[in-house]
Protein backbone atom coordinates (compact mmCIF):
# COMPACT_ATOMS: atom_id res chain seq x y z
CA UNK A 1 0.00 0.00 0.00
CA UNK A 2 2.69 2.40 1.05
CA UNK A 3 4.70 1.93 -2.09
CA UNK A 4 1.60 2.36 -4.18
CA UNK A 5 0.92 5.68 -2.53
CA UNK A 6 4.46 6.87 -3.03
CA UNK A 7 4.31 5.97 -6.66
CA UNK A 8 1.03 7.74 -7.13
CA UNK A 9 2.44 10.81 -5.45
CA UNK A 10 5.56 10.66 -7.56
CA UNK A 11 3.40 10.50 -10.64
CA UNK A 12 1.48 13.58 -9.64
CA UNK A 13 4.63 15.50 -8.89
CA UNK A 14 6.21 14.90 -12.24
CA UNK A 15 3.50 16.13 -14.51
CA UNK A 16 6.03 17.72 -16.80
CA UNK A 17 7.74 14.41 -17.31
CA UNK A 18 4.35 12.93 -17.98
CA UNK A 19 3.81 15.13 -20.99
CA UNK A 20 7.30 14.52 -22.29
CA UNK A 21 6.93 10.80 -21.91
CA UNK A 22 4.37 9.50 -24.41
CA UNK A 23 4.71 5.97 -23.14
CA UNK A 24 3.48 6.84 -19.70
CA UNK A 25 -0.20 6.99 -20.60
CA UNK A 26 -0.13 3.41 -21.79
CA UNK A 27 1.69 2.32 -18.67
CA UNK A 28 -0.86 3.99 -16.46
CA UNK A 29 -3.48 1.91 -18.18
CA UNK A 30 -1.34 -1.18 -17.65
CA UNK A 31 -1.04 -0.39 -13.99
CA UNK A 32 -4.79 -0.35 -13.54
CA UNK A 33 -5.18 -3.56 -15.47
CA UNK A 34 -2.40 -5.34 -13.61
CA UNK A 35 -3.67 -4.12 -10.25
CA UNK A 36 -7.06 -5.52 -11.06
CA UNK A 37 -5.50 -8.83 -11.98
CA UNK A 38 -3.34 -8.99 -8.85
CA UNK A 39 -6.26 -8.08 -6.60
CA UNK A 40 -8.41 -10.73 -8.15
CA UNK A 41 -5.65 -13.25 -7.82
CA UNK A 42 -5.18 -12.38 -4.15
CA UNK A 43 -8.89 -12.77 -3.51
CA UNK A 44 -8.88 -16.19 -5.12
CA UNK A 45 -5.83 -17.29 -3.16
CA UNK A 46 -7.34 -16.10 0.07
CA UNK A 47 -10.67 -17.80 -0.60
CA UNK A 48 -8.85 -20.98 -1.53
CA UNK A 49 -6.89 -20.90 1.74
CA UNK A 50 -10.01 -20.25 3.77
CA UNK A 51 -11.85 -23.04 2.02
CA UNK A 52 -8.93 -25.37 2.69
CA UNK A 53 -8.86 -24.46 6.37
CA UNK A 54 -12.60 -24.91 6.79
CA UNK A 55 -12.54 -28.19 4.92
CA UNK A 56 -9.81 -29.46 7.20
CA UNK A 57 -11.94 -28.57 10.19
CA UNK A 58 -14.86 -30.42 8.63
CA UNK A 59 -12.65 -33.44 8.24
CA UNK A 60 -11.50 -33.28 11.87
CA UNK A 61 -15.11 -33.16 12.92
CA UNK A 62 -15.89 -36.19 10.79
CA UNK A 63 -12.92 -38.11 12.16
CA UNK A 64 -14.50 -37.82 15.59
CA UNK A 65 -17.43 -39.91 14.43
CA UNK A 66 -17.24 -43.52 15.56
CA UNK A 67 -19.67 -45.30 13.33
CA UNK A 68 -19.67 -46.02 9.66
CA UNK A 69 -23.01 -46.04 7.85
CA UNK A 70 -24.74 -44.10 10.60
CA UNK A 71 -25.93 -40.52 10.79
CA UNK A 72 -23.52 -38.16 12.52
CA UNK A 73 -24.18 -37.38 16.18
CA UNK A 74 -26.12 -34.13 16.44
CA UNK A 75 -23.25 -32.05 17.77
CA UNK A 76 -20.85 -33.19 15.05
CA UNK A 77 -23.49 -32.70 12.40
CA UNK A 78 -24.06 -29.15 13.55
CA UNK A 79 -20.36 -28.36 13.39
CA UNK A 80 -20.13 -29.91 9.97
CA UNK A 81 -23.09 -27.99 8.61
CA UNK A 82 -21.85 -24.67 9.96
CA UNK A 83 -18.50 -25.04 8.23
CA UNK A 84 -20.19 -26.26 5.13
CA UNK A 85 -22.37 -23.22 4.77
CA UNK A 86 -19.33 -21.00 5.41
CA UNK A 87 -17.56 -22.70 2.54
CA UNK A 88 -20.56 -22.33 0.29
CA UNK A 89 -20.61 -18.63 1.10
CA UNK A 90 -16.93 -18.40 0.16
CA UNK A 91 -17.56 -20.13 -3.12
CA UNK A 92 -20.34 -17.76 -4.03
CA UNK A 93 -18.23 -14.76 -3.04
CA UNK A 94 -15.38 -15.84 -5.28
CA UNK A 95 -17.49 -17.09 -8.18
CA UNK A 96 -17.56 -13.77 -10.06
CA UNK A 97 -13.75 -13.79 -10.14
CA UNK A 98 -13.70 -17.19 -11.74
CA UNK A 99 -15.88 -16.73 -14.78
CA UNK A 100 -15.13 -16.96 -18.49
CA UNK A 101 -11.50 -16.27 -19.26
CA UNK A 102 -10.62 -16.19 -15.59
CA UNK A 103 -11.86 -19.67 -14.82
CA UNK A 104 -8.58 -21.10 -15.98
CA UNK A 105 -6.45 -18.10 -15.27
CA UNK A 106 -6.72 -18.73 -11.55
CA UNK A 107 -7.32 -22.47 -11.73
CA UNK A 108 -4.02 -23.17 -10.04
CA UNK A 109 -4.88 -20.81 -7.19
CA UNK A 110 -8.33 -22.20 -6.42
CA UNK A 111 -7.64 -25.84 -7.15
CA UNK A 112 -6.17 -26.55 -3.68
CA UNK A 113 -9.32 -25.34 -1.98
CA UNK A 114 -11.57 -27.27 -4.31
CA UNK A 115 -9.65 -30.48 -3.76
CA UNK A 116 -9.72 -30.16 -0.01
CA UNK A 117 -13.42 -29.41 -0.13
CA UNK A 118 -14.11 -32.48 -2.26
CA UNK A 119 -12.10 -34.51 0.22
CA UNK A 120 -14.30 -33.34 3.08
CA UNK A 121 -17.50 -33.72 1.12
CA UNK A 122 -16.69 -37.21 -0.10
CA UNK A 123 -15.58 -38.31 3.36
CA UNK A 124 -18.88 -37.14 4.80
CA UNK A 125 -20.75 -38.93 2.08
CA UNK A 126 -18.75 -42.08 2.67
CA UNK A 127 -19.32 -42.15 6.41
CA UNK A 128 -23.05 -41.76 5.96
CA UNK A 129 -23.66 -44.02 3.00
CA UNK A 130 -20.58 -46.15 2.56
CA UNK A 131 -20.34 -45.13 -1.05
CA UNK A 132 -18.41 -42.72 -3.19
CA UNK A 133 -19.97 -39.35 -3.83
CA UNK A 134 -20.79 -38.84 -7.51
CA UNK A 135 -19.31 -35.83 -9.31
CA UNK A 136 -22.81 -34.49 -10.02
CA UNK A 137 -23.52 -34.30 -6.33
CA UNK A 138 -20.27 -32.39 -5.69
CA UNK A 139 -21.35 -29.92 -8.34
CA UNK A 140 -24.71 -29.55 -6.65
CA UNK A 141 -22.96 -28.74 -3.42
CA UNK A 142 -21.18 -25.76 -4.92
CA UNK A 143 -24.46 -24.91 -6.61
CA UNK A 144 -22.73 -24.97 -9.96
CA UNK A 145 -21.22 -21.57 -9.24
CA UNK A 146 -17.76 -22.86 -9.88
CA UNK A 147 -16.62 -25.32 -12.45
CA UNK A 148 -15.62 -28.64 -10.95
CA UNK A 149 -13.77 -30.70 -13.51
CA UNK A 150 -13.44 -34.48 -13.42
CA UNK A 151 -9.77 -33.84 -12.71
CA UNK A 152 -10.55 -31.79 -9.58
CA UNK A 153 -12.88 -34.54 -8.50
CA UNK A 154 -10.37 -37.33 -8.94
CA UNK A 155 -7.65 -35.37 -7.16
CA UNK A 156 -10.00 -34.80 -4.23
CA UNK A 157 -10.91 -38.49 -4.10
CA UNK A 158 -7.23 -39.38 -3.94
CA UNK A 159 -7.11 -37.63 -0.59
CA UNK A 160 -10.27 -39.37 0.55
CA UNK A 161 -8.24 -42.58 0.76
CA UNK A 162 -6.06 -40.94 3.40
CA UNK A 163 -9.08 -39.97 5.46
CA UNK A 164 -10.59 -43.43 5.22
CA UNK A 165 -7.22 -44.75 6.33
CA UNK A 166 -7.18 -42.59 9.44
CA UNK A 167 -10.73 -43.50 10.21
CA UNK A 168 -9.92 -47.17 9.68
CA UNK A 169 -6.88 -47.14 11.94
CA UNK A 170 -8.94 -45.58 14.71
CA UNK A 171 -11.62 -48.18 14.13
CA UNK A 172 -9.17 -51.03 14.43
CA UNK A 173 -7.91 -49.60 17.66
CA UNK A 174 -11.36 -49.20 19.13
CA UNK A 175 -13.69 -51.78 17.71
CA UNK A 176 -12.35 -53.85 14.98
CA UNK A 177 -14.07 -54.68 11.77
CA UNK A 178 -12.64 -52.66 8.94
CA UNK A 179 -13.17 -55.19 6.19
CA UNK A 180 -15.53 -52.91 4.29
CA UNK A 181 -13.12 -50.00 4.60
CA UNK A 182 -10.23 -52.04 3.40
CA UNK A 183 -12.19 -53.43 0.50
CA UNK A 184 -13.32 -50.00 -0.54
CA UNK A 185 -9.95 -48.34 -0.52
CA UNK A 186 -8.45 -51.26 -2.34
CA UNK A 187 -11.05 -50.89 -5.01
CA UNK A 188 -10.26 -47.20 -5.26
CA UNK A 189 -6.59 -48.01 -5.42
CA UNK A 190 -7.16 -50.33 -8.33
CA UNK A 191 -9.10 -47.65 -10.16
CA UNK A 192 -6.43 -45.08 -9.49
CA UNK A 193 -3.65 -47.35 -10.54
CA UNK A 194 -5.34 -47.92 -13.85
CA UNK A 195 -4.70 -44.27 -14.66
CA UNK A 196 -1.74 -43.95 -16.95
CA UNK A 197 0.09 -40.71 -16.25
CA UNK A 198 3.18 -41.43 -18.27
CA UNK A 199 1.73 -40.43 -21.66
CA UNK A 200 3.87 -37.86 -23.39
CA UNK A 201 5.66 -36.77 -20.26
CA UNK A 202 2.35 -36.02 -18.61
CA UNK A 203 0.83 -32.60 -18.23
CA UNK A 204 0.17 -30.71 -15.06
CA UNK A 205 -2.66 -33.10 -14.27
CA UNK A 206 -0.49 -36.10 -14.99
CA UNK A 207 2.16 -34.86 -12.59
CA UNK A 208 -0.33 -34.14 -9.84
CA UNK A 209 -1.91 -37.55 -10.25
CA UNK A 210 1.40 -39.36 -10.02
CA UNK A 211 2.35 -37.37 -6.95
CA UNK A 212 -0.85 -38.31 -5.18
CA UNK A 213 -0.60 -41.89 -6.35
CA UNK A 214 2.31 -42.67 -4.07
CA UNK A 215 0.64 -41.16 -1.02
CA UNK A 216 -2.54 -43.06 -1.75
CA UNK A 217 -0.69 -46.36 -2.08
CA UNK A 218 1.05 -45.81 1.24
CA UNK A 219 -2.32 -45.16 2.87
CA UNK A 220 -3.78 -48.41 1.62
CA UNK A 221 -0.70 -50.26 2.77
CA UNK A 222 -0.92 -48.72 6.20
CA UNK A 223 -4.42 -50.08 6.66
CA UNK A 224 -3.33 -53.46 5.33
CA UNK A 225 -0.42 -53.53 7.76
CA UNK A 226 -2.63 -52.46 10.64
CA UNK A 227 -5.12 -55.21 9.87
CA UNK A 228 -2.30 -57.68 9.58
CA UNK A 229 -0.84 -56.61 12.89
CA UNK A 230 -4.20 -56.86 14.50
CA UNK A 231 -4.72 -60.37 13.26
CA UNK A 232 -1.26 -61.51 14.23
CA UNK A 233 -1.55 -60.19 17.72
CA UNK A 234 -5.21 -61.10 17.84
CA UNK A 235 -5.94 -58.69 20.60
CA UNK A 236 -9.32 -57.55 21.74
CA UNK A 237 -11.14 -58.56 18.66
CA UNK A 238 -14.91 -58.46 18.75
CA UNK A 239 -16.58 -61.78 18.90
CA UNK A 240 -18.35 -61.69 15.61
CA UNK A 241 -15.07 -61.43 13.82
CA UNK A 242 -13.25 -64.40 15.22
CA UNK A 243 -14.44 -67.09 12.83
CA UNK A 244 -13.46 -65.07 9.78
CA UNK A 245 -10.13 -64.53 11.34
CA UNK A 246 -9.58 -68.21 11.94
CA UNK A 247 -10.13 -68.96 8.27
CA UNK A 248 -7.84 -66.18 7.34
CA UNK A 249 -4.99 -67.41 9.43
CA UNK A 250 -5.28 -70.84 7.97
CA UNK A 251 -5.30 -69.59 4.38
CA UNK A 252 -3.38 -66.40 4.31
CA UNK A 253 -0.76 -67.20 6.89
CA UNK A 254 -1.35 -63.84 8.51
CA UNK A 255 -0.31 -61.82 5.50
CA UNK A 256 -2.44 -58.72 5.54
CA UNK A 257 -2.05 -58.47 1.79
CA UNK A 258 -4.62 -61.02 0.76
CA UNK A 259 -6.64 -61.88 3.77
CA UNK A 260 -9.58 -59.88 2.65
CA UNK A 261 -10.26 -61.14 -0.81
CA UNK A 262 -9.89 -64.72 0.31
CA UNK A 263 -12.29 -64.24 3.13
CA UNK A 264 -15.00 -62.50 1.21
CA UNK A 265 -15.20 -63.95 -2.22
CA UNK B 1 -21.11 -55.37 5.65
CA UNK B 2 -20.41 -56.97 2.35
CA UNK B 3 -22.07 -54.57 -0.09
CA UNK B 4 -19.41 -53.47 -2.51
CA UNK B 5 -18.23 -49.96 -3.24
CA UNK B 6 -20.97 -49.63 -5.79
CA UNK B 7 -20.66 -46.02 -6.74
CA UNK B 8 -17.12 -45.93 -8.02
CA UNK B 9 -17.95 -44.58 -11.40
CA UNK B 10 -15.55 -46.00 -13.95
CA UNK B 11 -16.75 -43.33 -16.37
CA UNK B 12 -15.09 -40.63 -14.31
CA UNK B 13 -11.78 -42.41 -14.31
CA UNK B 14 -12.06 -42.99 -18.01
CA UNK B 15 -12.78 -39.31 -18.48
CA UNK B 16 -9.76 -38.25 -16.47
CA UNK B 17 -7.60 -40.73 -18.34
CA UNK B 18 -8.90 -39.32 -21.57
CA UNK B 19 -8.12 -35.83 -20.37
CA UNK B 20 -4.56 -36.76 -19.45
CA UNK B 21 -4.05 -38.27 -22.88
CA UNK B 22 -5.67 -35.41 -24.71
CA UNK B 23 -3.57 -32.99 -22.72
CA UNK B 24 -0.36 -34.50 -23.93
CA UNK B 25 -1.67 -34.78 -27.46
CA UNK B 26 -2.51 -31.10 -27.63
CA UNK B 27 0.76 -30.19 -26.04
CA UNK B 28 2.57 -32.10 -28.74
CA UNK B 29 0.62 -30.21 -31.40
CA UNK B 30 1.35 -26.90 -29.71
CA UNK B 31 5.04 -27.69 -29.57
CA UNK B 32 4.97 -28.55 -33.23
CA UNK B 33 3.34 -25.21 -34.05
CA UNK B 34 5.85 -23.42 -31.85
CA UNK B 35 8.71 -25.08 -33.69
CA UNK B 36 7.37 -23.66 -36.93
CA UNK B 37 6.97 -20.25 -35.38
CA UNK B 38 10.44 -20.46 -33.94
CA UNK B 39 11.92 -21.07 -37.38
CA UNK B 40 10.48 -17.81 -38.69
CA UNK B 41 11.38 -15.93 -35.55
CA UNK B 42 14.95 -17.12 -35.78
CA UNK B 43 15.28 -15.87 -39.34
CA UNK B 44 14.08 -12.42 -38.37
CA UNK B 45 16.22 -12.44 -35.29
CA UNK B 46 19.38 -13.24 -37.18
CA UNK B 47 18.65 -10.58 -39.80
CA UNK B 48 17.85 -7.90 -37.25
CA UNK B 49 20.86 -8.74 -35.13
CA UNK B 50 22.95 -7.40 -38.01
CA UNK B 51 22.00 -3.91 -36.86
CA UNK B 52 24.91 -4.22 -34.48
CA UNK B 53 27.44 -4.58 -37.24
CA UNK B 54 26.22 -2.50 -40.17
CA UNK B 55 26.44 1.27 -40.60
CA UNK B 56 23.36 3.25 -39.65
CA UNK B 57 22.24 3.91 -43.20
CA UNK B 58 21.86 0.21 -43.87
CA UNK B 59 19.53 -0.44 -40.98
CA UNK B 60 16.38 0.47 -42.86
CA UNK B 61 17.29 -2.04 -45.56
CA UNK B 62 17.42 -4.68 -42.88
CA UNK B 63 14.05 -3.72 -41.47
CA UNK B 64 12.55 -3.79 -44.95
CA UNK B 65 13.93 -7.21 -45.60
CA UNK B 66 12.10 -8.78 -42.67
CA UNK B 67 8.65 -7.39 -43.47
CA UNK B 68 7.67 -10.60 -45.19
CA UNK B 69 9.04 -12.60 -42.32
CA UNK B 70 6.59 -10.92 -39.98
CA UNK B 71 3.75 -11.82 -42.28
CA UNK B 72 4.87 -15.42 -42.08
CA UNK B 73 5.07 -15.12 -38.30
CA UNK B 74 1.45 -13.99 -38.22
CA UNK B 75 0.54 -17.03 -40.32
CA UNK B 76 2.32 -19.38 -37.92
CA UNK B 77 0.62 -17.79 -34.95
CA UNK B 78 -2.66 -18.25 -36.77
CA UNK B 79 -1.82 -21.95 -36.96
CA UNK B 80 -1.22 -22.05 -33.23
CA UNK B 81 -4.48 -20.23 -32.55
CA UNK B 82 -6.27 -22.81 -34.68
CA UNK B 83 -4.96 -25.63 -32.47
CA UNK B 84 -5.85 -24.06 -29.14
CA UNK B 85 -8.96 -22.10 -29.96
CA UNK B 86 -11.30 -24.73 -28.50
CA UNK B 87 -9.56 -24.79 -25.14
CA UNK B 88 -9.45 -22.25 -22.32
CA UNK B 89 -6.72 -19.75 -23.12
CA UNK B 90 -5.00 -19.99 -19.77
CA UNK B 91 -4.93 -23.76 -19.83
CA UNK B 92 -1.96 -23.97 -22.16
CA UNK B 93 -0.67 -20.43 -22.43
CA UNK B 94 2.36 -21.30 -20.32
CA UNK B 95 3.62 -23.29 -23.28
CA UNK B 96 3.84 -20.41 -25.69
CA UNK B 97 4.16 -17.35 -23.52
CA UNK B 98 7.95 -17.36 -23.89
CA UNK B 99 7.78 -17.62 -27.65
CA UNK B 100 5.14 -14.95 -27.83
CA UNK B 101 7.25 -12.61 -25.70
CA UNK B 102 10.19 -13.22 -27.95
CA UNK B 103 8.14 -12.59 -31.07
CA UNK B 104 6.63 -9.45 -29.60
CA UNK B 105 10.14 -8.26 -28.80
CA UNK B 106 11.15 -8.57 -32.44
CA UNK B 107 8.06 -6.65 -33.49
CA UNK B 108 8.98 -3.91 -31.03
CA UNK B 109 12.58 -3.84 -32.18
CA UNK B 110 11.53 -3.71 -35.79
CA UNK B 111 9.13 -0.87 -35.06
CA UNK B 112 11.72 1.01 -33.05
CA UNK B 113 14.34 0.74 -35.77
CA UNK B 114 11.92 1.87 -38.46
CA UNK B 115 10.84 4.90 -36.48
CA UNK B 116 14.24 5.82 -35.13
CA UNK B 117 16.27 5.38 -38.30
CA UNK B 118 13.52 6.49 -40.61
CA UNK B 119 11.41 9.58 -40.53
CA UNK B 120 12.11 12.19 -37.90
CA UNK B 121 9.37 10.78 -35.75
CA UNK B 122 11.60 10.65 -32.73
CA UNK B 123 8.74 11.35 -30.33
CA UNK B 124 7.59 7.85 -29.62
CA UNK B 125 9.44 4.89 -30.99
CA UNK B 126 7.68 2.31 -28.88
CA UNK B 127 4.95 0.39 -30.63
CA UNK B 128 1.90 0.21 -28.41
CA UNK B 129 0.47 -3.11 -27.32
CA UNK B 130 -2.30 -2.71 -29.89
CA UNK B 131 0.21 -2.13 -32.67
CA UNK B 132 2.12 -5.25 -31.68
CA UNK B 133 -1.12 -7.20 -31.59
CA UNK B 134 -1.94 -5.96 -35.06
CA UNK B 135 1.38 -7.16 -36.48
CA UNK B 136 0.97 -10.57 -34.86
CA UNK B 137 -2.66 -10.76 -35.91
CA UNK B 138 -3.99 -11.39 -32.42
CA UNK B 139 -6.19 -9.37 -30.05
CA UNK B 140 -4.61 -7.90 -26.93
CA UNK B 141 -5.50 -7.90 -23.26
CA UNK B 142 -8.86 -9.62 -23.41
CA UNK B 143 -10.73 -9.39 -20.16
CA UNK B 144 -13.63 -11.74 -20.41
CA UNK B 145 -13.58 -13.33 -23.81
CA UNK B 146 -11.75 -16.62 -23.63
CA UNK B 147 -9.66 -16.38 -26.76
CA UNK B 148 -6.02 -16.29 -27.80
CA UNK B 149 -4.46 -12.91 -27.12
CA UNK B 150 -1.31 -11.03 -26.22
CA UNK B 151 -1.28 -10.27 -22.51
CA UNK B 152 0.04 -7.13 -20.89
CA UNK B 153 2.71 -9.13 -19.10
CA UNK B 154 3.95 -10.60 -22.34
CA UNK B 155 4.12 -7.17 -23.88
CA UNK B 156 6.02 -5.77 -20.90
CA UNK B 157 8.51 -8.62 -21.04
CA UNK B 158 9.05 -7.77 -24.68
CA UNK B 159 9.62 -4.12 -23.79
CA UNK B 160 12.34 -5.09 -21.33
CA UNK B 161 13.97 -7.28 -23.97
CA UNK B 162 13.88 -4.30 -26.29
CA UNK B 163 15.69 -2.18 -23.74
CA UNK B 164 18.33 -4.87 -23.33
CA UNK B 165 18.83 -5.02 -27.05
CA UNK B 166 19.05 -1.24 -27.42
CA UNK B 167 21.56 -1.09 -24.60
CA UNK B 168 23.75 -3.36 -26.63
CA UNK B 169 23.09 -1.26 -29.71
CA UNK B 170 24.32 1.83 -27.89
CA UNK B 171 27.87 0.56 -27.70
CA UNK B 172 27.80 -0.89 -31.18
CA UNK B 173 26.38 2.28 -32.69
CA UNK B 174 29.35 4.15 -31.30
CA UNK B 175 31.64 1.66 -32.98
CA UNK B 176 29.83 2.46 -36.23
CA UNK B 177 30.45 6.17 -35.60
CA UNK B 178 26.72 6.64 -35.19
CA UNK B 179 26.69 9.10 -32.31
CA UNK B 180 23.06 10.00 -32.70
CA UNK B 181 21.71 6.62 -31.66
CA UNK B 182 23.11 6.62 -28.12
CA UNK B 183 21.29 9.87 -27.45
CA UNK B 184 18.02 8.58 -28.81
CA UNK B 185 18.39 5.37 -26.88
CA UNK B 186 19.32 7.29 -23.77
CA UNK B 187 16.10 9.20 -23.85
CA UNK B 188 14.03 6.21 -24.83
CA UNK B 189 15.40 3.95 -22.11
CA UNK B 190 14.81 6.65 -19.52
CA UNK B 191 11.19 6.97 -20.63
CA UNK B 192 10.71 3.24 -20.36
CA UNK B 193 12.38 3.15 -16.98
CA UNK B 194 10.21 5.90 -15.56
CA UNK B 195 7.13 4.31 -17.09
CA UNK B 196 7.86 1.04 -15.33
CA UNK B 197 7.98 2.98 -12.09
CA UNK B 198 4.23 3.55 -12.23
CA UNK B 199 3.48 -0.17 -12.24
CA UNK B 200 2.78 -1.98 -8.99
CA UNK B 201 4.59 -5.16 -9.81
CA UNK B 202 4.37 -8.24 -7.68
CA UNK B 203 7.45 -10.21 -6.87
CA UNK B 204 7.45 -12.14 -10.11
CA UNK B 205 9.65 -12.56 -13.14
CA UNK B 206 8.48 -9.26 -14.58
CA UNK B 207 9.50 -7.49 -11.42
CA UNK B 208 12.93 -9.06 -11.40
CA UNK B 209 13.51 -8.22 -15.02
CA UNK B 210 12.26 -4.67 -14.65
CA UNK B 211 14.73 -4.22 -11.82
CA UNK B 212 17.46 -4.63 -14.38
CA UNK B 213 16.26 -1.57 -16.31
CA UNK B 214 18.22 0.79 -14.10
CA UNK B 215 21.47 -0.88 -15.11
CA UNK B 216 20.56 -0.36 -18.74
CA UNK B 217 19.81 3.29 -18.03
CA UNK B 218 23.18 3.69 -16.37
CA UNK B 219 25.07 1.96 -19.13
CA UNK B 220 23.47 4.07 -21.84
CA UNK B 221 23.97 7.22 -19.78
CA UNK B 222 27.66 6.46 -19.40
CA UNK B 223 28.09 6.15 -23.14
CA UNK B 224 26.16 9.36 -23.82
CA UNK B 225 28.20 11.15 -21.19
CA UNK B 226 31.46 10.04 -22.68
CA UNK B 227 30.35 11.15 -26.12
CA UNK B 228 29.30 14.56 -24.88
CA UNK B 229 32.40 15.03 -22.83
CA UNK B 230 34.48 14.60 -25.92
CA UNK B 231 32.26 16.85 -27.99
CA UNK B 232 31.31 14.03 -30.31
CA UNK B 233 27.66 15.05 -30.30
CA UNK B 234 26.38 18.44 -31.35
CA UNK B 235 24.96 20.55 -28.53
CA UNK B 236 24.42 17.81 -26.03
CA UNK B 237 21.13 16.83 -24.55
CA UNK B 238 18.47 19.12 -25.95
CA UNK B 239 15.73 16.90 -27.23
CA UNK B 240 14.16 19.47 -29.51
CA UNK B 241 17.40 20.15 -31.28
CA UNK B 242 18.18 16.52 -31.36
CA UNK B 243 15.33 15.67 -33.65
CA UNK B 244 16.28 18.29 -36.21
CA UNK B 245 20.03 18.62 -36.13
CA UNK B 246 20.76 15.13 -35.41
CA UNK B 247 19.41 13.78 -38.67
CA UNK B 248 22.30 15.24 -40.60
CA UNK B 249 25.01 14.44 -38.15
CA UNK B 250 25.59 10.76 -38.76
CA UNK B 251 25.85 11.22 -42.49
CA UNK B 252 28.55 13.80 -42.05
CA UNK B 253 30.41 11.61 -39.68
CA UNK B 254 29.99 8.57 -41.81
CA UNK B 255 31.19 10.35 -44.89
CA UNK B 256 34.09 11.58 -42.91
CA UNK B 257 34.90 8.06 -42.04
CA UNK B 258 34.80 6.82 -45.59
CA UNK B 259 37.18 9.41 -46.82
Amino acid sequence: MATAKIQHAAKGASNAAYINNPILAMFNYFRDELDEHHDRRERVIKASRDITALSKKMIFTLQRARNLLAPLPASLDKEYQTRHSQIQALFSSIAPDLQDLNAHRYARQISGGIQEYIEALSFHHYLLTGSLIPLASVRDNVRNLIEITPADYILGIFDLVGEIMRFGITMIATRGDVSKLLRDIRELRMQFEALDTSVGGGGLLGKEVSKKMGVMQTCVEKVETAVCGFIVRGSERPKGWVPELAIERAVGGGRGGNFDEDGET
Amino acid sequence: MSESFASVDPEIFAKVQEQIEKDSEIKEKIREALRNLDKEVRKINSTLSRIHIVPAEHVLKLTDSVEDGFKQVAVEIGGLVEIVKDYPYYKYNGLWTRDLQNTAFLVLLHGWLKRSYGTAESGNSLLSIDEVGAVLGVPVNLKTEDRFHLTIEEYLHAVISLVDELTRLTTNAVTQRDFLRPLMINRFVKDIHSSFQVLNLKNDSLRRRSDSLKYSVKKVEDVSYDLMLRGLVPDGTEDAKQSEDVKEVPEVILEGKKE
